[in-house]
Protein backbone atom coordinates (compact mmCIF):
# COMPACT_ATOMS: atom_id res chain seq x y z
CA UNK A 1 0.00 0.00 0.00
CA UNK A 2 0.89 3.49 -1.04
CA UNK A 3 2.22 5.73 2.30
CA UNK A 4 -0.31 8.11 1.38
CA UNK A 5 -2.90 5.86 1.17
CA UNK A 6 -1.81 4.19 4.46
CA UNK A 7 -2.41 7.55 6.06
CA UNK A 8 -5.73 7.96 4.54
CA UNK A 9 -7.26 4.53 6.06
CA UNK A 10 -5.69 5.34 9.53
CA UNK A 11 -7.11 9.23 9.68
CA UNK A 12 -11.01 7.29 8.79
CA UNK A 13 -9.73 4.24 11.06
CA UNK A 14 -9.77 7.15 13.61
CA UNK A 15 -13.04 9.28 12.55
CA UNK A 16 -14.59 6.29 12.76
CA UNK A 17 -13.25 5.06 16.42
CA UNK A 18 -13.80 8.62 17.52
CA UNK A 19 -17.48 8.99 16.17
CA UNK A 20 -18.31 5.30 17.35
CA UNK A 21 -17.19 6.75 21.20
CA UNK A 22 -19.75 9.79 20.66
CA UNK A 23 -22.66 7.54 19.45
CA UNK A 24 -21.85 5.37 22.79
CA UNK A 25 -22.10 7.94 25.27
CA UNK A 26 -25.97 8.40 27.08
CA UNK A 27 -26.94 11.94 26.07
CA UNK A 28 -24.96 12.25 22.49
CA UNK A 29 -25.21 15.75 21.50
CA UNK A 30 -27.76 16.23 18.22
CA UNK A 31 -25.09 18.29 16.77
CA UNK A 32 -22.17 16.11 15.08
CA UNK A 33 -20.14 19.02 15.03
CA UNK A 34 -19.94 19.02 19.08
CA UNK A 35 -16.53 19.18 20.50
CA UNK A 36 -14.98 16.46 22.56
CA UNK A 37 -15.26 18.96 25.40
CA UNK A 38 -19.08 19.06 25.65
CA UNK A 39 -19.17 15.54 25.30
CA UNK A 40 -17.12 15.05 28.12
CA UNK A 41 -19.16 17.06 29.99
CA UNK A 42 -22.49 15.40 29.20
CA UNK A 43 -21.00 12.11 30.61
CA UNK A 44 -19.93 13.42 33.74
CA UNK A 45 -23.25 15.13 34.48
CA UNK A 46 -25.18 11.83 33.56
CA UNK A 47 -22.47 9.66 35.96
CA UNK A 48 -23.08 12.15 39.01
CA UNK A 49 -25.06 10.33 41.54
CA UNK A 50 -27.99 12.07 42.55
CA UNK A 51 -30.15 11.04 45.41
CA UNK A 52 -33.66 9.21 44.35
CA UNK A 53 -35.63 10.76 46.34
CA UNK A 54 -34.20 14.19 44.09
CA UNK A 55 -35.55 12.70 40.85
CA UNK A 56 -38.28 10.52 41.50
CA UNK A 57 -41.24 12.71 40.23
CA UNK A 58 -43.89 12.85 42.48
CA UNK A 59 -46.34 9.40 41.64
CA UNK A 60 -50.21 9.76 41.87
CA UNK A 61 -51.08 6.87 43.73
CA UNK A 62 -54.35 5.00 43.35
CA UNK A 63 -55.70 3.44 46.02
CA UNK A 64 -58.10 1.10 44.02
CA UNK A 65 -55.31 -0.60 42.58
CA UNK A 66 -53.83 -0.34 46.54
CA UNK A 67 -56.74 -1.58 47.87
CA UNK A 68 -56.07 -5.20 45.90
CA UNK A 69 -52.12 -4.75 46.63
CA UNK A 70 -52.53 -4.81 50.38
CA UNK A 71 -54.15 -8.70 50.03
CA UNK A 72 -50.30 -9.47 50.99
CA UNK A 73 -50.43 -7.15 54.13
CA UNK A 74 -52.97 -8.57 55.83
CA UNK A 75 -50.83 -12.20 56.12
CA UNK A 76 -49.48 -10.15 59.16
CA UNK A 77 -51.13 -6.87 59.55
CA UNK A 78 -54.35 -8.42 59.09
CA UNK A 79 -54.16 -10.49 62.31
CA UNK A 80 -55.51 -8.57 65.19
CA UNK A 81 -52.90 -8.58 67.96
CA UNK A 82 -50.53 -10.26 65.46
CA UNK A 83 -46.53 -10.25 67.08
CA UNK A 84 -43.20 -10.12 65.09
CA UNK A 85 -41.16 -13.04 66.83
CA UNK A 86 -37.29 -12.51 67.85
CA UNK A 87 -37.96 -10.13 68.87
CA UNK A 88 -41.52 -10.04 69.99
CA UNK A 89 -43.64 -7.08 69.76
CA UNK A 90 -46.88 -6.44 67.73
CA UNK A 91 -46.97 -5.86 64.09
CA UNK A 92 -47.60 -2.27 63.65
CA UNK A 93 -51.35 -0.78 62.58
CA UNK A 94 -50.79 0.71 59.50
CA UNK A 95 -54.15 1.44 58.15
CA UNK A 96 -54.93 5.13 59.02
CA UNK A 97 -51.07 5.49 58.52
CA UNK A 98 -50.24 8.90 56.58
CA UNK A 99 -48.99 8.18 53.00
CA UNK A 100 -45.52 9.98 53.16
CA UNK A 101 -44.57 7.85 56.00
CA UNK A 102 -45.58 4.94 54.59
CA UNK A 103 -43.36 5.48 51.54
CA UNK A 104 -41.00 6.37 53.03
CA UNK A 105 -41.02 3.24 54.84
CA UNK A 106 -41.72 0.94 52.66
CA UNK A 107 -38.95 2.39 49.85
CA UNK A 108 -36.18 2.16 52.88
CA UNK A 109 -37.19 -1.81 53.04
CA UNK A 110 -36.70 -2.36 49.38
CA UNK A 111 -33.00 -0.15 49.73
CA UNK A 112 -32.00 -2.10 52.86
CA UNK A 113 -32.14 0.87 54.59
CA UNK A 114 -34.82 -0.24 57.22
CA UNK A 115 -34.42 -3.71 58.04
CA UNK A 116 -36.86 -6.49 59.02
CA UNK A 117 -36.31 -9.72 56.56
CA UNK A 118 -39.97 -9.93 55.77
CA UNK A 119 -40.55 -6.20 55.08
CA UNK A 120 -37.56 -5.97 53.18
CA UNK A 121 -38.36 -9.25 50.95
CA UNK A 122 -41.51 -7.17 50.29
CA UNK A 123 -40.55 -4.44 49.34
CA UNK A 124 -38.25 -6.04 46.50
CA UNK A 125 -40.89 -6.92 44.66
CA UNK A 126 -42.67 -2.90 44.70
CA UNK A 127 -42.09 -0.71 42.06
CA UNK A 128 -42.17 3.42 43.12
CA UNK A 129 -45.65 3.00 41.97
CA UNK A 130 -47.23 0.02 43.71
CA UNK A 131 -45.94 2.05 46.82
CA UNK A 132 -47.74 4.82 46.24
CA UNK A 133 -50.77 2.47 45.60
CA UNK A 134 -50.48 1.20 48.97
CA UNK A 135 -50.25 4.18 50.71
CA UNK A 136 -52.77 5.67 48.63
CA UNK A 137 -55.20 3.11 50.13
CA UNK A 138 -53.19 2.69 53.54
CA UNK A 139 -54.12 6.36 54.39
CA UNK A 140 -57.51 6.74 53.45
CA UNK A 141 -60.16 5.96 55.70
CA UNK A 142 -60.39 2.20 57.26
CA UNK A 143 -64.15 1.76 55.99
CA UNK A 144 -63.72 0.06 52.51
CA UNK B 1 -52.17 -37.53 100.69
CA UNK B 2 -48.62 -39.06 100.90
CA UNK B 3 -45.54 -37.01 102.18
CA UNK B 4 -43.87 -37.93 99.15
CA UNK B 5 -46.55 -36.83 96.64
CA UNK B 6 -47.28 -33.30 99.23
CA UNK B 7 -43.38 -32.45 98.67
CA UNK B 8 -43.95 -33.07 95.05
CA UNK B 9 -47.00 -30.85 94.20
CA UNK B 10 -44.92 -28.24 96.50
CA UNK B 11 -42.01 -28.53 94.58
CA UNK B 12 -43.93 -28.18 91.64
CA UNK B 13 -45.62 -25.12 92.22
CA UNK B 14 -42.49 -23.93 93.35
CA UNK B 15 -40.83 -24.43 89.85
CA UNK B 16 -43.71 -22.77 88.12
CA UNK B 17 -43.34 -19.36 90.11
CA UNK B 18 -39.60 -19.55 89.56
CA UNK B 19 -40.43 -20.02 85.66
CA UNK B 20 -42.45 -17.40 85.99
CA UNK B 21 -40.60 -15.05 87.67
CA UNK B 22 -37.76 -15.60 85.22
CA UNK B 23 -39.70 -15.52 81.88
CA UNK B 24 -40.82 -11.76 83.24
CA UNK B 25 -37.49 -11.28 83.32
CA UNK B 26 -36.11 -12.26 80.65
CA UNK B 27 -38.95 -10.27 78.70
CA UNK B 28 -37.44 -7.49 80.33
CA UNK B 29 -40.51 -5.13 80.18
CA UNK B 30 -40.47 -1.68 81.68
CA UNK B 31 -43.75 -1.18 82.54
CA UNK B 32 -44.68 2.76 81.45
CA UNK B 33 -46.30 5.10 83.18
CA UNK B 34 -48.56 7.46 80.86
CA UNK B 35 -48.93 9.99 82.76
CA UNK B 36 -44.96 10.67 83.24
CA UNK B 37 -45.30 9.98 79.02
CA UNK B 38 -47.36 12.67 78.92
CA UNK B 39 -45.20 15.26 80.58
CA UNK B 40 -42.11 13.43 78.33
CA UNK B 41 -44.39 13.95 75.27
CA UNK B 42 -43.53 18.02 74.68
CA UNK B 43 -40.74 17.77 72.42
CA UNK B 44 -42.53 15.07 70.13
CA UNK B 45 -45.58 17.13 69.92
CA UNK B 46 -43.58 19.30 67.51
CA UNK B 47 -43.66 17.05 64.68
CA UNK B 48 -46.28 14.39 65.66
CA UNK B 49 -48.78 16.59 67.40
CA UNK B 50 -50.22 16.34 71.09
CA UNK B 51 -51.84 13.15 70.65
CA UNK B 52 -49.78 11.56 68.67
CA UNK B 53 -52.64 11.74 65.78
CA UNK B 54 -52.48 15.88 64.25
CA UNK B 55 -49.09 15.14 62.70
CA UNK B 56 -47.99 18.65 61.54
CA UNK B 57 -47.11 16.85 57.55
CA UNK B 58 -47.45 13.50 56.14
CA UNK B 59 -43.82 12.08 56.51
CA UNK B 60 -44.09 12.02 60.46
CA UNK B 61 -46.15 8.98 61.31
CA UNK B 62 -49.30 8.81 63.48
CA UNK B 63 -48.45 6.92 66.89
CA UNK B 64 -51.76 7.18 68.61
CA UNK B 65 -53.29 4.49 69.51
CA UNK B 66 -49.80 2.14 68.27
CA UNK B 67 -49.13 -0.79 70.13
CA UNK B 68 -46.97 0.14 73.20
CA UNK B 69 -44.32 -2.18 72.32
CA UNK B 70 -44.00 -1.47 68.51
CA UNK B 71 -43.39 2.01 69.45
CA UNK B 72 -40.71 1.24 72.42
CA UNK B 73 -39.29 -1.41 69.98
CA UNK B 74 -38.79 1.53 66.64
CA UNK B 75 -37.48 3.89 69.91
CA UNK B 76 -35.20 1.25 70.71
CA UNK B 77 -33.78 1.13 67.08
CA UNK B 78 -33.17 4.69 66.28
CA UNK B 79 -31.33 4.90 69.63
CA UNK B 80 -29.26 1.76 68.37
CA UNK B 81 -28.65 2.81 65.34
CA UNK B 82 -30.32 0.46 63.53
CA UNK B 83 -33.38 2.64 62.55
CA UNK B 84 -31.84 5.16 60.41
CA UNK B 85 -33.25 8.99 60.95
CA UNK B 86 -31.51 12.09 62.50
CA UNK B 87 -34.32 14.02 63.89
CA UNK B 88 -35.89 10.68 65.61
CA UNK B 89 -31.51 9.56 66.63
CA UNK B 90 -31.35 13.08 68.09
CA UNK B 91 -34.66 13.14 70.44
CA UNK B 92 -34.05 9.44 71.69
CA UNK B 93 -30.30 9.87 72.59
CA UNK B 94 -30.92 11.48 75.85
CA UNK B 95 -34.05 9.13 76.74
CA UNK B 96 -33.35 6.07 79.11
CA UNK B 97 -35.53 3.08 78.96
CA UNK B 98 -38.16 4.14 81.67
CA UNK B 99 -38.72 7.49 79.29
CA UNK B 100 -39.37 5.28 76.42
CA UNK B 101 -41.47 2.80 77.84
CA UNK B 102 -43.15 5.91 79.15
CA UNK B 103 -43.67 7.48 76.10
CA UNK B 104 -45.13 4.45 74.43
CA UNK B 105 -47.50 4.05 76.87
CA UNK B 106 -48.60 7.95 76.75
CA UNK B 107 -49.32 7.54 73.09
CA UNK B 108 -50.43 3.95 72.73
CA UNK B 109 -53.31 5.00 74.97
CA UNK B 110 -54.17 7.88 72.71
CA UNK B 111 -57.15 7.71 70.75
CA UNK B 112 -56.30 7.60 66.93
CA UNK B 113 -57.10 6.35 63.53
CA UNK B 114 -54.53 3.38 63.17
CA UNK B 115 -56.56 -0.02 62.84
CA UNK B 116 -54.92 -3.23 61.24
CA UNK B 117 -56.38 -4.82 58.18
CA UNK B 118 -58.45 -7.83 59.80
CA UNK B 119 -61.49 -5.76 58.16
CA UNK B 120 -60.17 -6.88 55.01
CA UNK B 121 -60.54 -10.60 55.85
Amino acid sequence: MHPANLRVAALTLLVAASSGFAQSTPTAPADPEATPATTIEAVTTTATPVPPAAVAPALVGDSKEGRLRVYTCTGCHGIAGYRNVYPTYHVPKIHGQNAQYLITALTSYREGQRKHPTMQAQGESLSDQDIADIAAYLSSAAQH
Amino acid sequence: MTLTSKWKLSSRALFAVALLGAMSMAMGATQGDRSAGATKSRPCAACHGADGNKTIDGQYPRIAGQYADYLLRSMQEYKNGRRDNAIMAGFVKELNTQDLADLAAFYSTQKGQLVDLSHLK
